[in-house]
């Protein structure tokens, strides 16, 4: 009993998600020494409003891309979901819990169109999602001409019901968007860990041969992750609105390098077939509290961020086939040895 | 096989004759011979990106870094320019940014093995930072007066002298592609990696080749760029790396490498940019230019994957029958 813990101590010492943690660990001593004001608790919780979104959707892709998919559409559904939502709302009178309804509905139902294409007619999930990304902002764009309002001002004016959505503070400091993602985290670990549904995900990302032949309806598995990652996608397009207060429909437009970048660098193997929640989540924030930290601490603009988050992706994927590489595994292997002896 | 690449050329070349027709029904005044010129005229840029492109998906692979490349070449060329640096000093400093990025890509997917979409987006993301730092966010502006009207310079009739040059760039790529032995290992690689590497076909130089001559069109294409527009932007480039797989796509490039050609890609270029002149004709406003583009490559990727799928399929019966009927003439490949 002790042992087993204490190898289970052991693994997760060794685990991705510990290195994960350690840079975040990094970043909070780093940030910290060069701005104290990083480390203050309303400061930080405040930030983590402006990175949610790609947080939210990060953890949904993540089933897409261990089906060996990959979506490079969710940002398009985000600006879709929150043009819907304004415009139903101001300009068709509909309540406003009715039109975040009717565009989550839109939104799952866009991801379900790509994930037909992809599942069932076996065209490349790449494709696929872009055309989805350039036809979803497309109708975004023509959903917004219906408003009575410039869609460069985008609409605002929702009633406060809504808006506390995002802007409530549970104990006065921490953030409705860091509980809504916490909540969305358990779901995703649960559904992708601990259920049937989870395992077939696997199944299919791991050998979709075998699963098929194993009786998984694999082309309903694929198409399912498209729909999950379009509804994250709808949820944070609903928070981000919220939060903003303004309903505009090219929200979320810069999102894929960020999405990916946190996918990737939270362990999951963009062939399919291996990935985790957790590593994602925190991989998430990592990359939330770079694009904070950097131009609060060291006054790097807000525009130049693509850098860090671009390299911070090529090097974990270099560094990644580097250890798979044959190479690099004989050196580590000598190492070992000659550590042991 | 011959036969079916040239199938492939046609039916998008087809389509664009259709398009124009069905926009000249609903507004006589779009089939103007000097109206269809400009449509080409106006596409260049679009052209020399999917060229480049089209020899990274030839090989299986996909660069959405040339968004990025053409905006960053663009950014150095065009201040270079108009800090009055001598004009072919300035475009070689362009095309060799260009195939710098190009041999970046090439080596993290080809010899580190990183899927290209990922790394490549990694990559788009550094250059697009990189355009920030290098101008601050300022527009580069006031280009030599020159440089800008080189890109209206017309040969005879309407036809733009960039437009010919482009034309027969494309035609002379493309006779380099199918009938010198270099050029076919682009083809054989993106058919059957393993296979070509079995035949003795260099398969990881040809990889990375193929990702420089990308990197290299894209800074062409960036060159271009600004003397058509004569100013240069933080975001100048942007998407336009989708515009150009999307523009391989309608020109009948298979998307799992091997098959395609050149010409299909120019073709498939001029489509996507005449669009947003299209839409104007058909006085739909250019709202409608995301919307079309979506409807149009999923329309034509789906087609494609559901034909190819059938014709697998008859090719399976056909040998199949073959073999039970025991004659030479049903197995015909």
């Amino acid at each position: 009993m002790n042992k087993s813990f204490s190898d289970k101590l052991k693994y997760f010492l060794k685990s991705w998600e510990m290195v994960l943690i350690c840079i975040m660990a990094a970043e909070f001593i780093v940030f910290g020494l060069a701005n104290a004001k990083f480390l203050r608790p309303a400061l930080l919780f405040n930030s983590m409003n402006d990175f949610m979104s790609i947080c939210i959707i990060s953890l949904f892709v993540t089933f897409v891309m261990i089906t060996g998919g990959i979506d490079i559409q969710a940002g398009a559904i985000v600006g879709l979901t929150s043009i819907i939502i304004g415009v139903s709302w101001q300009d068709f009178g509909c309540n406003i819990w009715v039109s975040v309804l009717m565009a989550v509905v839109v939104a799952a139902v866009c991801g379900a169109l790509s994930g037909f294409f992809i599942a069932y007619c076996g065209v490349q999930a790449m494709v696929v999602t872009l055309g989805g990304s350039f036809l979803y902002a497309g109708i975004a764009l023509l959903v917004s001409n219906l408003a009575s309002t410039a869609s460069y001002q985008g609409i605002s004016g929702f009633p406060d019901s809504f808006r506390v959505l995002a802007k409530h503070k549970f104990f006065g400091i921490v953030p409705s968007q860091l509980v809504i993602f916490l909540i969305l985290v358990v779901i995703a670990y649960i559904l992708l860990h601990r259920t049937k549904y989870g395992r077939r995900v696997f199944l299919v990302g791991v050998n979709p041969e075998a699963a098929s032949y194993s009786g998984i309806n694999t082309r309903l598995v694929i198409m399912s992750t498209y729909i999950l990652s379009a509804i994250s996608a709808a949820i944070a397009g609903v928070v981000l609105t919220s939060y903003l207060g303004t309903a505009k429909s090219d929200l979320g437009s810069n999102f894929t390098l960020n999405i990916i970048t946190a996918v990737v660098l939270g362990g999951t193997l963009s062939t399919g077939g291996k990935g985790n929640v957790i590593g994602t989540a925190l991989a998430s924030m990592i990359i939330g509290m770079l694009r904070f930290g950097l131009p609060l601490c060291f006054k790097i603009g807000t525009q130049y961020l693509d850098i860090p988050v671009g390299i911070l992706l090529l090097v974990v994927v270099v560094g990644r086939s580097m250890a798979g590489h044959s190479v690099t595994q004989k050196l580590m292997m000598k190492f070992k040895k000659s550590k042991a002896a | 096989m011959k036969k079916l690449l040239k199938a492939r050329e046609l039916s998008s070349f087809l389509f664009l004759i259709a398009l124009f027709l069905v926009v000249g029904l609903i507004n006589p005044s779009f089939l103007s011979s000097e109206n269809i010129i400009s449509c080409f005229n106006d596409s260049v840029v679009y052209i020399i990106i999917s060229v480049g492109m089209a020899f990274a998906i030839f090989i299986g692979e996909i660069d959405v870094s040339v968004g990025a490349n053409l905006g960053f070449t663009a950014t150095v060329v065009s201040s270079m320019l108009r800090d009055g640096e001598n004009w072919a000093f300035a475009f070689a400093v362009g095309i060799l940014i260009g195939a710098l990025i190009g041999l970046f890509n090439g080596w993290g997917v080809s010899v580190m093995g990183v899927p290209s979409l990922i790394f490549t987006l990694g990559t788009n993301g550094v250059m697009r930072g990189m355009m920030y730092v290098y101008t601050g966010g300022a527009w580069v502006e006031n280009l030599p007066a020159e440089f800008k009207q080189l890109y209206t310079v017309n040969l005879f009739g309407n036809i733009s002298v960039i437009f010919a040059v482009t034309a027969v760039m494309v035609i002379v790529v493309h006779m380099l592609l199918k009938h010198t032995k270099r050029g076919r290992y682009f083809i054989a690689v993106g058919d059957n990696p393993a296979g070509a590497a079995l035949v003795g076909i260099p398969a990881t130089r040809t990889k990375v080749a193929a990702y420089v001559i990308c990197g290299v069109f894209a800074a062409i294409s960036g060159i271009v760029f600004s003397s058509r527009i004569g100013f240069v932007t933080a975001t100048s480039g942007n998407g336009y790396e989708m515009k150009a797989v999307a523009a391989c796509v309608l020109g009948g490039i298979s998307l799992s490498g091997g098959v395609g050609s050149v010409i299909g890609a120019s073709i498939g270029a001029v489509i996507m940019a005449s669009i947003s002149r299209l839409l104007v004709f058909m006085e739909l406003g250019s709202t409608y230019d995301n919307t079309i583009t979506g409807v149009m490559l999923i329309t034509i990727v789906v087609v494609d994957s559901l034909m190819q799928r059938r014709n697998a399929e008859k090719n399976r019966r056909q040998r199949l029958a073959a073999r039970t009927a025991e004659a030479g003439e049903g197995g015909n490949n």
